[in-house]
Formats: structure tokens, C-alpha cells, sequence
């Protein structure tokens, strides 16, 4: 009883500094805007770099389609990759000190994928104190059929050309410049499935995304 | 001894010119003017001053800046003012003049070398040396050349030492007036450009000095002498058609504030209809028909409406226009026509906007009992942008929506927060101290109309001042100590006008402040009353208003006091009321 009286004398004051503040400062403020920059149809186009492999680097170049449902639901209904790679040093000395046959590498072709894109953030920043930028961040869940080059018997040399799936993840802010002009800065992954030879494509890309229909 | 003689003559012609420019409106008898051909193009050379090179050069050099073309060879004998002085004695001077009398301000003078000295004294100047007119050649090259410093002197010099009947004193004044703009000095180039004006004494130069008189009358200037002494009162029938229209519009202007329409019709309707002052003239008549209207009609707000849309107007002019058009329908109790009025008032990105803006639409929504809007609005106004804002409106409306919802403890600090924040202002008023000292009220006055143009060109005087001493090694002695005096005696006649002015403004702005003050008394008392009203049994609070709740083209950013100045005119606040049913026993 006694410790039951102490707790409710305890929390008296702080239930009328509660009450006392609510009267004298009610109610509660919100700036409501329109959303200034509302997606719908979206055509991206962008360059990226690969950086995993140790054998190679890939410079990729990658368009898209991107249909919004809403502005934090939307599909991306296709991309396609092509990636033009770059021997790494390492590569260059195992094939002209150590005689390893150019086509024994393994190395990615293109991929072509499609993904659901969930924005659930939309923000303002402030750039100096003198503009208003408005920005996105995205995630990106999706699937991808990915073509590359495999070693098929790297003691002869040979190669093949083979297609897996893969598990695309990615994330990705986008700033708007205008209604219909954008840029995206994605950064993804493609989880290859292959029995015993998973494997990981990480992609880095900046890409100009043009909008067709948004609201004015 | 004629020699020395014949330029004291000169100098106290010269600064009689300077210092008292109605003595010198007569103009000068003048040479054949230069072809304007031979100048270079405006591009590279805004103004075409006779050349002290032979006009026959021009055929060759014709494309080339003047400014590459440095004199060589002496004046030719067309500009008889800019021989050497040496050849000329004092007493022939007058003999050049064909009507003496007419010309009080330079040839009496040189008729009178007995006085010159006498003169020169007083203005407490030393004689002006003598210098070869090819210091005009070099000065504009100089100018050209972006010295304008070293140009403002030579121009100076020349001036000083040249019989304002020379071909090229005109020029001289108006390259000084240029220099001397380039350098931030602007009264000062609006004084010299006057003096091309009121004098004329060179119809080539007149064109251009007027054009850039009317780019002056963009920043704070001297109103009394660019606006009505130069173009409120200029011969028009003479005048080039880029000034023309600009110079009746601002007759018109003047005879508007003297309360003659009908005179300012007269100009009004000699201007281009397609012209942006064709535009500006309509819309001070409709300014001041308002003014003394006693009923505002409807076709009054169709033509503010008109002028809301008319694209060659400013965007603050069209706004200015829109804000009109809202208050006469507020008059008129539209208070829907009135939002839709401010609504149209276009701000440029991140810009603020206009304390009175909100006010007024605050107060607008209050009328159609849009509580929450209003509180939505004086959020706004508590903005650091507003925050000196003079608005002792804002807390009585406050207070009152705080009282329609029967939140009666923030309506009554509401209320109280008027005299907490003005309580020095209010204590001035009544203990009769003088209140152009008072901070508040000053800063309210300063802050629009004929006050703040004062106070603007008062501060532009400030700091021309304060950039003229950066200059005193490159002007020279003798400019600078002109330069001073001339903006030692505009500051104080700006000073004279500034405080006259303000001495009627902090009055009305007290008027309004004291006004405001009683009816937060009379607020505080009634809502004190409701304060301990006894709440009868059975009594319930009034049904909850419904949220208006977002759309999907909405987005909503919780305030938390930062102000974000493109959010200013989108804060909706959720206040509960808290009144008791009607039903109540």
C-alpha cells in the first residue's frame, strides 16, 4: 500500500507537467507538401564497375524499364547488363609468366534480370543553405539470368559460355534534378546459385533515369 | 598674367557648375557634333565622346575601340574651348559666348576674374593646374581600359580645366558619372549624370546619360534629383524613344502624388501600349483611384486581376496587383474569392514571401472559419524570416483562435505575449519619449513605403561613403575632396529627409501598436472570464474535428521548430477543441 502511494506521489508531477504542457502548447504541427517529384514510367540507363573478381574487371553498362506503381511500390520489369572486362595484373602475369591460357578465366558476360523496387524513404536535404535537393531510397529484390565464362578444364585452357540464375539484392538512392530527370547511385549483388560454385557479382553503377508521365 | 588670370576664371565657373547645377541649365553654344558612325560599337564602347584625333582618321580606325586610339594630334579648330589655355586670354572668353546672359553660371563668371578668387576661397580650393585636353584622350583610355580610377582623375582634371562650352565637357561628365558608377559610387555618378542633363549642352550625350539615370532609378537613388528633377521635369519633346516613355510615366508619377489624374492622363496616354510603363502607369491609377475611391466596384477588381496577368509587369508588381485584388474581396467579404486571390501569388523558390502575406490570408481563413489553417499561418510567421517583423495583428488573431477553441490558457498568453514582447515600445508611448528612438517602432517604419526608400538611400550613402575613402589615393586630391563634399552635403539633406519621414511613420506605427495593445486588454479579460467559467454537470466536450488525412501525392515532414523556407505556406496544425457541447446542461 505504502509502496503503491509512493509510486503514484512520484508520478503525480510528471503527469502535470504532461497535462500543464498540453495545455499550454496544444496540438501538433506538420508541414504537409505534393510530393514534388513522382516516378511512373522510368527508362534508366547507366555505367558501373564489377570489382570483385581478382581476375578481372568488369565496366559495365546497363539499361532498364521501371514501372511505378506508387510512389514507394514499383517494378522493375527488365535490365540488361553487358560487362566489357579488364585484366587485372594478376591475371596478366598468370598468363604470360606462368603460361595459364587466356580462355581458363572464368568471367561475366551479361545478365538480365528483373526486380521489385520498395522506396520507403522520400526526403528533402539542404545544399549551403540556398537549395532544396530532393532524394529516394530504394531497395531492390529480385532475380537475374547471368551468362558468363567458365574455366572448363583450366589445365588445357578451355572454356565454355554458361547461363545460371542469380538472386539480385540491391540498394540505391536516387536525386532528383527535375520532373523528369533523375540519378541513380545503386549498389547490388547477384547472388550466382550454382551448386558447390556460388558465387557473388557485385555491381556499382550511376545511371540517368528518365521519367515519362509524373505529375506536374 | 592674363593666363593665370583666365583659369581661376575657369575653375570658379567649373565648380559653380559642379555644386549649383540649376545655375548651369542654359546650354552652350556648340560645335558641329562628331558622326556617331565613327565610334566604336556599343558593345565595346557604351558612349561616343568626340575624339580629340582628327575625324578623318575614322575611316580607318572606325572599328577600333577609342580607347586604342590615343590623341595625337591637337583638337581640331571645331572645339575652340579645348585650346590651350595659354592662348587664350581671360578677357576673350566672354566674346566667345554669343549670349552672355544666358549663361549665368560660366560666363559671368569669367567676366568677373575680381570675384574669382574670392569665390575659390570660399570653396576653399586651390586653383585647378592646367592640363594639356589631350588628358581627355587618356582618360578614356583609361577607361576602356578598366582604370577607372586613374580615368576619374584625368576626367576631372579636364573638367576642372575646360569651359564647359568645350565639344567634349559633356563627354568628360558623363565618363566620370561612368567611372565613378564602376567603382560603387553611384550617387556620385548620378550627379554628374544630372549635370548632363539639366546643362544639355550636348544632344549627343543626353540619350545615353538618361539611359543610365533610368538604370539607376533601379537601386535607392536620390529621388528628388533623378526623379523630379530630371525626369519629372524634362523637356519631352526632344527625348529618345528608349527614355520617352520612362520619362512621362514618371510625370505622370508626380502629378499622381500631387493628386492631378488628369494631368497624368496626359502623359499616360503618350506611352507605347505595348511598353512595360504603359503597364506600371495603369496600375498606379488603379493605385490611386482606390485610394480615393469610397465604394470598391467590381470592375476595379477585374482590372487589378487584369494587371495580375499582364506578363510585362515585375513579378512583385503582378503579386502587388493579386494582393490587391485579394484585399478589395476581402473588403467585400469574398473571403473564398480572397484565398483564390492569394493563392496566385507566386513567390520565387525559397523565397519567404511577405509577413503581411500571411497575415492577411490568416486573418482571410479566420473569416471562413478555418481555425487550424490560421494557426497553420501564424506558425509561419514565427519564422526566423518574420521574426522582426512588426505585426502586433498576429497575436490578437492568435488569441482569437485560441478562443474559438476554447483553449483558453494559450489565448491568454497568446495575448499577453504582445505586451511581454512590445512592453519597451508601449512604456516609450506613454511616457511621450521621443520614438524614433525606439527600436521596434524605428525598425517598423523602416520597413516599407517612402521610410524605407529613405532609410535605403541613406544607408546606399553610408556605404558609397565608407568605399570613397578606398579610393582618395587614386582619385587624387582635388577629386576627392570634391567627391567628399558632395556626398557630405547629400548625406545630410538624405539624413534631413530620412528623419522627417520617419518622424510620421514611427507615429502611425505606434497608433497601430497602441490599437493592437487595447484590444489584447479586452481579449485578456474575456477569455479570463471564460478561464473560470463553472462547466455545468453533464457537459462534454464537442465532438473532435475530422483529420483531413493525407493523399498519395502527399508527404508530411513533422515541425519541429526548424523552418524550411519552401514549407513556410504548408504547416497544418492538429489542435483539439475543447469546448463543451451546446447540448450540456
Amino acid at each position: 500500500m505504502k509502496r503503491t502511494l509512493l509510486l503514484l506521489v512520484c508520478l503525480a508531477p510528471v503527469l502535470a507537467y504532461a497535462q500543464g504542457e498540453e495545455l499550454e502548447n496544444p496540438g501538433t504541427v506538420l508541414a504537409v507538401q505534393d510530393r514534388t517529384y513522382r516516378m511512373v514510367s522510368e527508362l534508366w540507363i547507366g555505367i558501373g564497375v564489377a570489382p570483385l573478381d581478382a581476375f578481372y574487371k568488369g565496366l559495365t553498362g546497363q539499361v532498364g524499364y521501371v514501372y511505378h506503381f506508387s510512389d514507394s511500390f514499383a517494378w522493375q520489369v527488365g535490365r540488361g547488363l553487358l560487362s566489357y572486362n579488364i585484366k587485372t595484373g594478376l591475371r596478366n602475369q598468370l598468363e604470360t609468366q606462368f603460361g595459364v591460357n587466356p580462355t581458363a578465366f572464368p568471367q561475366l558476360n551479361w545478365i538480365v534480370g528483373s526486380d521489385v523496387m520498395w522506396t520507403p524513404i522520400y526526403g528533402k536535404t539542404s545544399w549551403l543553405n540556398s537549395s532544396v535537393g530532393h532524394f529516394e531510397v530504394f531497395g531492390l529484390l529480385g532475380g537475374s539470368v547471368v551468362n558468363e565464362r567458365i574455366a572448363a578444364d583450366v589445365a588445357s585452357g578451355s572454356g565454355q559460355t554458361v547461363f545460371r540464375p542469380a538472386v539480385h539484392l540491391g540498394l540505391g538512392a536516387r536525386v532528383f534534378t527535375s520532373k523528369s530527370v533523375s540519378f541513380r547511385l545503386d549498389f547490388s549483388n547477384d547472388f550466382v546459385i550454382y551448386k558447390g560454385l556460388e558465387s557473388n557479382i557485385l555491381l556499382v553503377q550511376l545511371s540517368l533515369a528518365l521519367n515519362f508521365g509524373g505529375t506536374e | 598674367m592674363s593666363v593665370s588670370r583666365m583659369q581661376p576664371a575657369t575653375a570658379a565657373a567649373v565648380t559653380l557648375l559642379l555644386v549649383l547645377p540649376a545655375l548651369a541649365q542654359a546650354p552652350a553654344p556648340q560645335p558641329a557634333p562628331p558622326a556617331p558612325a565613327n565610334r566604336p560599337p556599343a558593345a565595346a564602347a557604351p558612349a561616343q565622346p568626340a575624339p580629340a584625333t582628327a575625324p578623318a582618321q575614322a575611316g580607318a580606325a572606325g572599328a577600333q575601340p577609342a580607347a586604342a586610339q590615343p590623341a595625337q594630334a591637337p583638337k581640331p579648330a571645331a572645339a575652340p574651348g579645348a585650346q590651350p589655355a595659354a592662348a587664350q586670354p581671360a578677357a576673350a572668353q566672354p566674346a566667345q559666348a554669343p549670349k552672355p546672359a544666358t549663361v549665368p553660371g560660366a560666363a559671368p563668371a569669367a567676366a568677373q576674374p575680381g570675384a574669382q578668387p574670392q569665390q575659390q576661397q570660399q570653396a576653399g580650393t586651390e586653383p585647378p593646374p592646367k592640363v594639356d585636353p589631350k588628358i581627355f584622350d587618356e582618360a578614356l583610355k583609361d577607361y576602356f581600359d578598366n582604370k577607372q580610377e586613374q580615368a576619374a582623375r584625368k576626367l576631372y582634371a579636364f573638367i576642372e580645366s575646360t569651359p564647359p562650352t568645350d565639344e567634349n565637357y559633356s563627354w568628360a561628365q558623363y565618363f566620370l558619372a561612368r567611372c565613378l558608377i564602376d567603382l560603387s559610387l553611384r550617387h556620385g555618378g548620378a550627379v554628374y549624370l544630372a549635370k548632363v542633363a539639366h546643362e544639355r549642352s550636348n544632344p549627343q550625350v543626353l540619350p545615353k546619360t538618361l539611359e543610365a539615370l533610368k538604370v539607376l532609378t533601379q537601386v535607392p537613388h536620390d529621388e528628388v534629383l533623378v526623379d523630379e528633377q530630371i525626369f519629372g521635369s524634362l523637356d519631352l519633346g526632344f527625348l529618345p524613344d528608349s527614355v520617352s516613355d520612362y520619362a512621362n510615366y514618371q510625370q505622370g508619377i508626380v502629378d499622381l502624388r500631387v493628386g492631378n489624374e488628369r494631368w497624368a492622363r496626359t502623359h499616360f496616354v503618350k506611352l507605347e501600349e505595348e511598353g512595360v510603363e504603359a503597364s506600371r502607369a495603369k496600375f498606379a491609377l488603379l493605385v490611386t483611384r482606390l485610394k480615393n475611391a469610397k465604394q470598391v466596384d467590381d470592375q476595379m477588381i477585374d482590372d487589378f486581376l487584369d494587371l495580375s496577368k499582364d506578363q510585362k509587369l515585375t513579378l512583385e508588381a503582378r503579386n502587388e496587383a493579386r494582393l490587391a485584388v485579394a484585399r478589395l474581396r476581402y473588403e467585400k467579404k469574398d473571403y473564398e474569392g480572397a484565398l483564390k486571390a492569394y493563392d496566385m501569388v507566386q513567390l520565387p523558390s525559397l523565397d519567404p514571401g511577405r509577413a503581411t502575406l500571411y497575415l492577411e490570408e490568416a486573418w482571410t481563413r479566420y473569416n471562413l472559419g478555418q481555425l487550424r489553417a490560421t494557426i497553420g499561418l501564424l506558425t509561419t510567421l514565427d519564422a526566423p524570416s518574420f521574426r522582426d517583423e512588426f505585426l502586433p495583428d498576429k497575436y490578437i488573431l492568435r488569441a482569437l483562435v485560441y478562443r474559438d477553441l476554447c483553449q483558453y490558457l494559450p489565448a491568454k498568453r497568446a495575448a499577453k505575449e504582445l505586451t511581454r514582447r512590445f512592453s519597451d515600445s508601449l512604456e516609450a508611448i506613454r511616457e511621450r519619449e521621443d520614438l524614433t528612438q525606439d527600436f521596434r517602432l524605428r525598425r517598423a517604419a523602416n520597413s516599407h513605403g517612402s521610410t524605407k526608400r529613405a532609410a535605403r538611400f541613406l544607408e546606399s550613402l553610408n556605404l558609397e561613403g565608407e568605399q570613397l575613402n578606398r579610393h582618395a589615393g587614386g582619385f587624387g586630391d582635388r577629386l576627392y575632396k570634391h567627391l567628399q563634399k558632395v556626398y557630405d552635403l547629400s548625406h545630410a539633406e538624405a539624413e534631413r529627409i530620412y528623419q522627417q519621414r520617419l518622424r510620421d511613420a514611427v507615429r502611425e506605427e505606434a497608433d497601430k501598436l497602441l490599437r493592437a495593445d487595447e484590444q489584447v486588454r479586452l481579449m485578456e479579460y474575456e477569455v479570463g472570464l471564460k478561464l473560470y467559467e463553472r462547466v455545468k454537470r453533464g457537459a462534454k466536450l464537442a465532438q473532435p474535428e475530422k483529420e483531413i488525412q493525407l493523399t498519395s501525392a502527399q508527404i508530411a515532414f513533422k515541425f519541429t521548430g526548424e523552418y524550411w523556407n519552401d514549407e513556410l505556406r504548408s504547416y497544418r496544425v492538429s489542435i483539439p477543441s475543447r469546448c463543451i457541447e451546446e447540448g450540456a446542461q
